[in-house]
């Protein structure tokens, strides 16, 4: 590393800048700071020249001009070529940094944020745990700071035990892959320690990536206006020591409630994995068949190029999650993936689809109906 | 032949000071004068008049503008609701509230004042009078502008009384399409509006084309038409765009034709292309022709010879053209493509560079002048300090790896303020001041002008350098309660907002007690030499008494201050006299 930037990527704030406590925030100092002196450099040099001549040219009414000059070609090169030399510079610095930020590395832990009115959500793709964002509990302890109900220790300890259920949290020193996604209207995924930023845009994902480099509590804000909560959209970042810390904590944060009822643990499956982003429930057609009114139903699929059909049941399900290529529903993309769930996992999610109707037919089966 | 000496020679024919008589020898009624009644005035096709109505309409909205800018200050001294709670109830209302402040200052600043300011309001007033013709080319055009701008006004104060506006200014989709507040009234206002613009700047393209006077050639023309000339291109070409972009959004919110909002498969980054594609070259829109005033300003208040005549002009032009090349660098972190963002980001920083002539140029010119630290020069003079610093935090925002941490920032917002407010409304501030002699026949109160000059420029430093701190560290913008680290910074930035409001206040009131009381302005109070320092103050109605031949706009040398009038004679008329 540059040992500049080794200087600059001290993890303490400046009076320009949070601390920098992932991989970019070293070499977006940098940036900053070149372009910063450059700044001053030129701020300095105009301003003085400003308060020299109005100072020593300033005349009584009616004084002339002691010089006519009204032109120097010379001078207008320098004065072109300078700034122009520095721009390039500038602009180079600023595209090495960008597509840095723009290529992640193959090994990132993946991790989907999705902005929503107003609030965060994360899923992780290893065990599928989904954690709320939080923002109304930070929101409320911010309140009680504010009107001295909690001292400052008080007020870490409260967000300490929110963010044993919530945030977003990665592990130090491990590329973090993040898509980020909004379910309404825009909004932006913004970590000012990290340095990174990414709009969240309704029916597009976004990409960002980056190594956090030191364990701690960073904010996370919304970034894009987004309406009335737009100013209470903000959640914390959790940065783990090690990976095995963050996969303890991941592992609970992906555990079930095993009190909850069947169909109930059986939803939170359905969002958690991921079948949520190709199976609707309320009968809408996605990239695979809606489950309401599934259970029981006939289906007509594709089995290994040979049209068949089935009653949905306890087994068809199982079947079809396992081996989701066996039968692909007919008139749908051969396109399910294998999602390797638990027996539990498959078991409340065949409860959760019984609970969303049984027999009800529909556009899926017209033979039923007659 | 070089080009100077090409310039010396064509020189030599034109005749520097075309005028035998004095001006001030014609008795007889001002454009002020000539007529009494409202209706002479509603019905007017004289520019000056429509002038004088788009100054009063924006300085009107200017005071309106300010007032929700000075709430939005106020609610934000705390991070705790402050009087928001005094207009709604609930948390969520007061949010609400503050964002349609937000969105209210935004709008208003930018659609009715900023953009109309210089090129409407003081353009109408100064261009024909800088050509020496009588009028602009289509007089009736331009009174049909001054009533759309009416028009498009009307709209915006209907949207105040009908539950306001929380898109902010830019009416990003999909937001937009599903706000419960008055976006279409607003959408239709600004669509009025962008109307009003592209017939100001249809009627300036053909002033200029059509009637310079006799020995005025292109690069003969006062710094200021070539600023107006470039603006007025820019609003003729990317308006339009503005205008099919809000109708679109129209259609989206009533029929729901699926172009912007994902909800009926449209795309909200499209929407963002199209708005900026016009909104990035409105930004040239208003500072162009505020650097075109400065131009103006440091040559005739050092009384010297602008310097780099041809590479100011050019800039004008060059910034005109790259304005329409670099919309996209508004979206560096919207998710449009890699490639893209490094080409908007290249381009970006083409438009710093005649920026930077400009500057270099301006201070030249003060080099061995003979300056009067004037109320008009000071806000010059403002003017490049603070576009300076607008400048140069632009190259921050262009440079995509320092976007990426500063996009949607207090940064953002401190830069453009530098941009569109210390540097385009301070030049409008100081146009007025330099041109008011010459609208209104009145003289102001230098001395309160200089300290009302202070006030703001110490204000407006003070609102917006704590801004640029906490964007940098990490404060997002449109934010109605914040982090308690930020603090500080925004209760100086309050602070200075008030400063500021105390100074345009006592601009207020001394130019409006300058119309009661001020001493009767000479006809050339500054010791300009382009052709409204020709004509009395305030002008006739048909703006010259004999028809002006071209003259020199820089050569000041010729003229001589007479202390008895305060005026600038020329050397003839001042041996005359002896």
């Amino acid at each position: 590393m540059n040992p500049l930037v080794a200087i600059l990527a001290q993890s303490k704030p400046s009076f320009w800048l949070p601390a920098p406590v992932s991989n970019f925030a070293g070499p977006v100092d940098w940036d900053f700071y070149f372009v910063y002196w450059v700044s001053i450099f030129f701020l300095v040099l105009i301003t003085a020249l400003l308060a020299i001549f109005m100072w020593k040219y300033r005349a009584p009414k009616g004084a002339h001009a002691q010089s006519h000059n009204d032109h120097h070609l010379l001078l207008e090169v320098v004065w072109t070529g300078i700034p122009l030399i520095l721009s390039l510079m500038m602009f180079w610095y600023g595209y090495r940094g960008y597509v840095a930020m723009q290529t992640p590395p193959a090994d990132g832990i993946s991790i989907v944020a999705e902005a929503q009115k107003w609030a965060w959500n994360f899923s992780y793709a290893s065990n599928g745990a989904n954690v709320p964002g939080m923002s109304d509990d930070f929101n409320a302890v911010r309140a009680k700071v504010r009107s001295g109900e909690f001292t400052s220790e008080q007020a870490a300890a409260e967000e300490d035990k929110i963010l044993e259920k919530a945030g977003l949290h990665v592990p130090m020193g491990v590329p973090i892959d993040i898509t980020v996604m909004a379910a309404d209207v825009l909004h932006s995924f913004y970590i000012p320690a990290f340095r990174v930023k990414k709009d969240c845009v309704p029916g597009r994902t976004g990409k960002l990536w980056f190594i956090a480099n030191e364990a701690g509590i960073y904010d996370l804000f919304c970034a894009e206006y987004c309406g009335q909560g737009h100013s209470w959209m903000h959640t914390k970042v959790v940065v783990h020591e090690t990976v095995e810390e963050f996969e303890k904590w991941l592992e609970i944060a992906g555990s079930y409630d095993e009190t909850l009822p069947f169909d109930e643990n059986g939803k939170i499956v359905w969002k958690r994995r991921g079948c949520i982003s190709c199976h609707s429930i309320d009968g809408t057609k996605k990239v695979g068949p809606s489950w309401k009114g599934l259970f029981g139903s006939m289906r007509k699929f594709i089995s290994i190029g040979t049209p068949g059909e089935l009653i949905a049941d306890e087994a068809y399900i199982e079947d079809s999650i396992r081996f989701p290529m066996n039968r692909v529903a007919d008139g749908y993309p051969p396109q399910m993936p294998v999602v390797k769930l638990t027996d539990k996992e498959i078991l409340w999610v065949t409860e959760y689809i019984k609970s969303l109707g049984q027999n009800s037919g529909g556009t899926e089966n017209p033979r039923k109906e007659n | 032949m070089s080009q100077p000496e090409m310039d010396a020679q064509s020189d030599a024919e034109i005749p520097s000071e075309p005028h035998v008589v004095a001006p001030e020898e014609h008795t007889g009624p001002s454009y002020l004068t000539v007529t009494k009644t409202i209706a002479s005035w509603a019905f007017t096709l004289d520019h000056k008049r429509i002038g004088v109505m788009y100054l009063i309409g924006v300085l009107f909205m200017f005071l309106l503008g300010g007032v929700f800018a000075l709430l939005l200050r106020t609610e934000l001294f705390s991070p705790l609701a402050l009087i928001t709670p005094l207009f709604a109830d609930t948390a969520e209302a007061q949010a609400d509230l503050y964002n349609k402040w937000f969105t209210t200052h935004g709008a208003i600043m930018v659609f009715l004042v900023i953009i109309p300011g210089v090129p409407a309001a003081l353009g109408n007033f100064v261009l024909p009078l800088l050509l020496g013709a009588k009028d602009v080319a289509f007089p009736r055009l331009n009174l049909g502008s001054f009533y759309l701008w009416v028009i498009g006004a009307i709209f915006f104060i209907y949207v105040l009384f009908s539950g306001g506006l929380d898109t902010g200014w830019t009416f990003y989709t999909p937001y937009s399409a599903e706000s419960g507040t008055a976006v279409i009234p607003a959408l239709v206002g600004v669509f009025i509006l962008g109307f009003s613009s592209i017939f100001t700047g249809l009627n300036f393209i053909v002033t200029i084309h059509k009637m310079r006077p006799r020995g005025m050639t292109w690069f003969k023309m006062p710094l200021f038409l070539w600023a107006t000339y470039s603006t007025a291109v820019m609003q003729v070409l990317a308006t339009p765009v503005l205008g099919i972009t809000l109708l679109l959004l129209i259609l989206e919110r009533t029929l729901g034709i699926g172009i912007f909002d994902p909800r009926n498969g449209g795309d909200p980054v499209l929407f963002q292309h199209f708005f900026w594609f016009y909104s990035h070259p409105a930004v040239y829109i208003m500072i162009v022709p505020p650097m075109g005033i400065v131009s103006e300003l440091i040559a005739v208040h050092s009384h010297k010879r602008i310097f780099g005549y041809t590479y100011i002009a050019f800039s004008s032009v060059a910034i005109a053209i790259f304005s329409f090349l670099v919309w996209g660098h508004h979206m560096f972190i919207s998710g449009q493509s890699t490639t893209m963002n490094i080409i908007f980001s290249g381009i970006t920083f083409s438009v710093g560079i005649p920026s930077a002539i400009k500057v270099f140029n301006w201070i030249a010119t003060m080099y061995k002048g003979a300056i009067s630290l004037n109320t008009a020069m000071l806000y010059g003079l403002s003017f490049i300090f603070l576009f300076t610093i607008g400048g140069l935090t632009g190259l921050f925002c262009a440079v995509l790896s320092i976007d990426t941490h500063i996009h949607d920032t207090y940064f953002v917002v401190a830069h453009f303020h530098y941009v569109m407010m210390g540097s385009g409304l301070i030049a409008f501030i100081g146009g007025l001041h330099h041109w008011w002699p010459k609208i209104t026949g009145k003289m102001f109160s230098e001395f309160l002008g200089r300290i009302a000059c202070g006030l703001v420029f110490i204000g407006f430093n003070l609102t917006f350098i704590p801004q640029f701190v906490m964007g940098s560290l990490g404060m997002p913008r449109r934010y109605y309660t914040y982090a308690d680290k930020f603090l500080g910074y925004h209760q100086l930035s309050t602070i200075g907002s008030y400063i500021m409001a105390v100074g345009f206040f006592l601009i207020a009131y001394y130019l409006i007690q300058s119309l009661a009381s001020g001493k009767k302005a000479p006809r050339n109070p500054w010791g300009g030499n382009s052709l409204e320092w020709h004509t009395t103050s305030p002008p006739p109605l048909l703006n010259f008494h004999d028809v002006p031949d071209a003259t020199d706009p820089y050569d000041f040398e010729h003229l001589e201050y007479n202390p008895s009038t305060g005026n600038y004679d020329t050397q003839e008329l001042a041996r005359a006299s002896e």
